[in-house]
């Protein structure tokens, strides 16, 4: 009989689990990885939606149908798992009640709780899921305020071809170098990257499926060493982007063009020095750029803002994690009421600007607006090289001997 | 085994008649309560080696990622798509690869039959040559295969990939979670009856023959190979469909993060009946449920620290209650009976 009280205590334990939110409050929920390896990131995007929360909620909160509301977040931490994070998802919409979210980060978390937002029909903004595959699903309570992730290094393989026509080379004659994480993310960079490559008839010579948390690719370096490609691509988050530099300075791997992710997040610059100089980083924002929004003033305005109060620089993450709150505020505003229906058809018909770039929905709830930028390590800086209208330097290349 | 007192029968009924209401009192913790049922199905089927036969297995995760990949593509099959199509929709369009509700029913269950007949036969190969070994070699070696298959998914593009496999969505009319609860339940009520019958047949009888000392058993003329491949390949077959629920459940497959996934259900489905006391019927079931709802009580009120105290639990555990809470009860009763607990080991 104890059994039947034990699994009778299940039941009302598990009951007393729900609670509500308070009025006058607007709850966000959120499944942010706080630990396993997408916590650094997950920082970044945790600080990213706070600080954009505290400001709005400083501000005096947003005012929906003439109600003034305040905004705050409830978090989860999805322990850097899929599975965990669709069973959060579930549990913020089902036990806590909440009726709009906020994205994990990276896009296999994504990917594993759109169809949860998706059934129940909760609104979702993201802003660190990139993968394209999250738009083919005809999801329509998914927005996502970042460029997808094909669009991350294209602007690297155009730059090695009209580099190699400078040259006076014919850009077919280029040979590419790729590794890439074996994550949504990752593969899809990596399909984007062939199929620019493929589209100037660059030779693919060396093309890694990497393991996950990779902090060794010495394989692959053995490969481009041998091989000496024009241009080689690594794609593998903050881990990879710090494993292939080390490494590449450690096993004096030279190739006149590097280009990868996450550098910034990464903090290349600052844990390698020298050995950064001349990577290209694809980013989807920098403080450089000229956009601008009321709620925090420029680019460069929220980038100080964020480092007195956060003491770093932000990385995009944090950047895009902040718009994707401001978009989810303007929203409410107006759609002038918190039904979800009406909020995810204001969402759809958002088109604004913020300090992080312009945003504007397609049909598949990616943004259409913004475009990528390009990074360069330049002297222990990270300056845009691409696109033209705000690069601040040119590009290096080839890139220096260490 | 000794004879099913009435008092077990009691405990069995009461059980499923409060895992029967559990969906109507609680409808918005139904994933919990799948993940529960997948729980006590894991922790039933790695107790049949790791607790009735001693042999302690950390490989049983291939069986429940083989089991959820079959699930996922049984339905993508019988919906009338090609699997290689399907995966690579990620260019494509997921929306148009949809099912009848009748379809979607029969391709889980279908599914998950499938999935346990195929593990049944792999149990059967890979048992045949790994439950060669003995002890730390036994565990080692399945310590491997997890880790491999996930690897080896992670390149398998027609499976998607590393960039992983989305579940067919559930058509309107479908209620996911509470089909899934009830079919978990079916298999977990088709289980317990079965491991009750078993443990009081000659092969539970050479299961535990085998835990106790497997070479007088097998000086005794006791088929102790065949035994321990049998015991491992139904167990396969449980751990599979487990999995197939579970990734029905989570709608996403990831190859070494929920399919493969040894740090968190690859552990988990030890640690229960750790906790609950392995090598009894009830034990793992306990520990499932304990585990369970420990993980979510933690999680909910000592955020940030979850881990932690999980971990701390299952270490007080571990030192207090070395047989399990099967084993502390059963030493309490004793004592308070004034019997000596022996012989119901099992």
């Amino acid at each position: 009989m104890k059994h039947a009280l034990f699994a009778g205590a299940v039941t009302l334990a598990s009951a007393a689990l729900a609670f509500g939110a308070s009025a006058e409050t607007i709850t966000l929920g959120a499944a942010v990885s706080q630990s396993g390896k997408y916590s650094t990131n997950g920082m970044h995007t945790i600080n990213g939606y706070n600080m954009a929360v505290e400001l709005i909620n400083a501000r005096g909160g947003i005012k929906v149908g003439g109600k003034t509301y305040k905004l705050a977040v409830k978090y989860y931490d999805d322990e850097s798992t899929p599975a965990r994070g669709a069973e959060l998802a579930e549990r913020l919409i089902k036990q806590d009640g909440i009726k709009f979210l906020l994205g994990p980060y990276s896009s296999g978390l994504t990917k594993a709780i759109a169809p949860v937002t998706e059934k129940y029909g909760v609104p979702m903004v993201e802003a660190n899921g990139a993968s394209r595959s999250l738009f083919t699903n005809g999801y329509k309570y998914l927005f996502a305020v970042l460029s997808t992730s094909e669009q991350y290094l294209a602007s690297a393989v155009a730059l090695a071809a009209e580099m190699a026509q400078a040259e006076g080379r014919d850009p077919a004659t280029l040979k590419l170098a790729g590794a890439f994480e074996n994550d949504p993310f990752s593969q899809d960079i990596r399909a984007g990257v062939l199929d620019d490559a493929k589209k100037f008839g660059m030779q693919i010579v060396v093309d890694d499926k990497l393991p996950k948390n990779l902090s060794d690719m010495t394989p692959t370096m053995t490969k481009v060493k041998a091989l000496k490609p024009d241009l080689f691509v690594v794609s593998g988050h903050s881990k990879g982007a710090a494993t292939a530099t080390r490494q590449m300075a450690e096993q004096n791997v030279y190739v006149p063009m590097v280009a990868m992710t996450h550098c910034d997040s990464a903090d290349i610059i600052g844990k390698f020095g020298k050995a950064a100089e001349g990577i290209l980083c694809a980013a989807q924002w920098a403080p450089s750029l000229t956009y601008r929004d009321d709620l925090f003033g420029s680019a460069a305005d929220f980038a100080k803002a964020f480092k007195e109060k956060y003491g770093y620089a932000p990385p995009y993450q944090a950047a895009e994690s902040a718009a994707a709150v401001e978009v989810f505020a303007n929203a409410f505003e107006r759609a002038g009421s918190l039904d979800q229906a009406k909020v995810r058809d204001a969402l759809a018909a958002t088109d604004m600007q913020t300090f992080y770039g312009n945003i504007k929905f397609d049909k598949t709830g990616k943004n259409i607006a913004k475009p990528m930028v390009l990074f360069q390590v330049q002297d222990g800086q990270l300056k845009v090289v691409a696109p033209t209208k705000w690069a601040e330097a040119k590009v290096v290349y080839p890139r220096k001997r260490n | 085994m000794a004879k099913t007192s009435p008092m077990q029968w009691i405990a069995a009924l009461a059980f499923l008649a409060v895992a029967i209401a559990a969906p109507f009192f609680m409808p918005n913790n139904m994933s919990q309560l799948v993940d529960l049922m997948v729980f006590i199905l894991i922790a039933l089927s790695w107790d049949m080696l790791g607790g009735q036969m001693g042999y302690n297995s950390f490989g049983n995760i291939l069986f429940f990622g083989i089991g959820m990949y079959l699930v996922a593509s049984t339905q993508v099959w019988m919906g009338g798509y090609e699997l290689a199509e399907y995966n690579s929709a990620k260019g494509g369009n997921l929306e148009s690869f949809t099912v009848t509700a009748p379809i979607f029913v029969q391709s889980l269950i279908i599914g998950l039959l499938a999935a346990a007949i195929l593990n049944f036969v792999i149990g059967l190969i890979v048992g045949s040559q790994l439950l060669q070994t003995r002890g730390h070699y036994f565990a080692v070696g399945t310590l491997g295969l997890g880790v491999a298959a996930g690897e080896f998914a992670g390149t398998m593009d027609f499976l998607g990939g590393g960039s992983g496999m989305n579940f067919i969505q559930p058509p309107d009319g479908v209620n996911l979670t509470q089909l899934l609860y009830f079919l978990g339940l079916g298999v977990v009520a088709i289980f317990f009856v079965f491991l009750t019958w078993l443990h009081r047949t000659r092969f539970g009888f050479v299961m535990n023959a085998i835990r106790d000392n497997e070479d007088k058993a097998e000086a005794m003329g006791l088929p102790t190979g065949r035994v321990k491949t049998f015991a491992w390949a139904i167990a396969a077959a449980f751990a599979a469909i487990a999995g197939g629920l579970y990734g029905a459940g989570k709608n996403f497959i990831d190859p070494t993060e929920v399919a493969f996934s040894l740090p968190t259900v690859g552990v988990w489905m030890l640690l229960m009946p750790l906790m609950g006391g392995k090598g009894t019927l009830w034990g793992p079931i306990l520990g499932a449920v304990m585990f369970q709802l420990f993980k979510e009580f933690f999680w909910t009120y000592l955020f940030g620290w979850q881990r932690v105290a999980l971990g701390l639990l299952i270490v007080i555990i571990v030192v207090f209650f070395p047989n399990g809470l099967m084993g502390g009860l059963k030493a309490i009763s004793s004592r308070l009976s004034g019997k000596s607990g022996k012989g119901e080991a099992a």
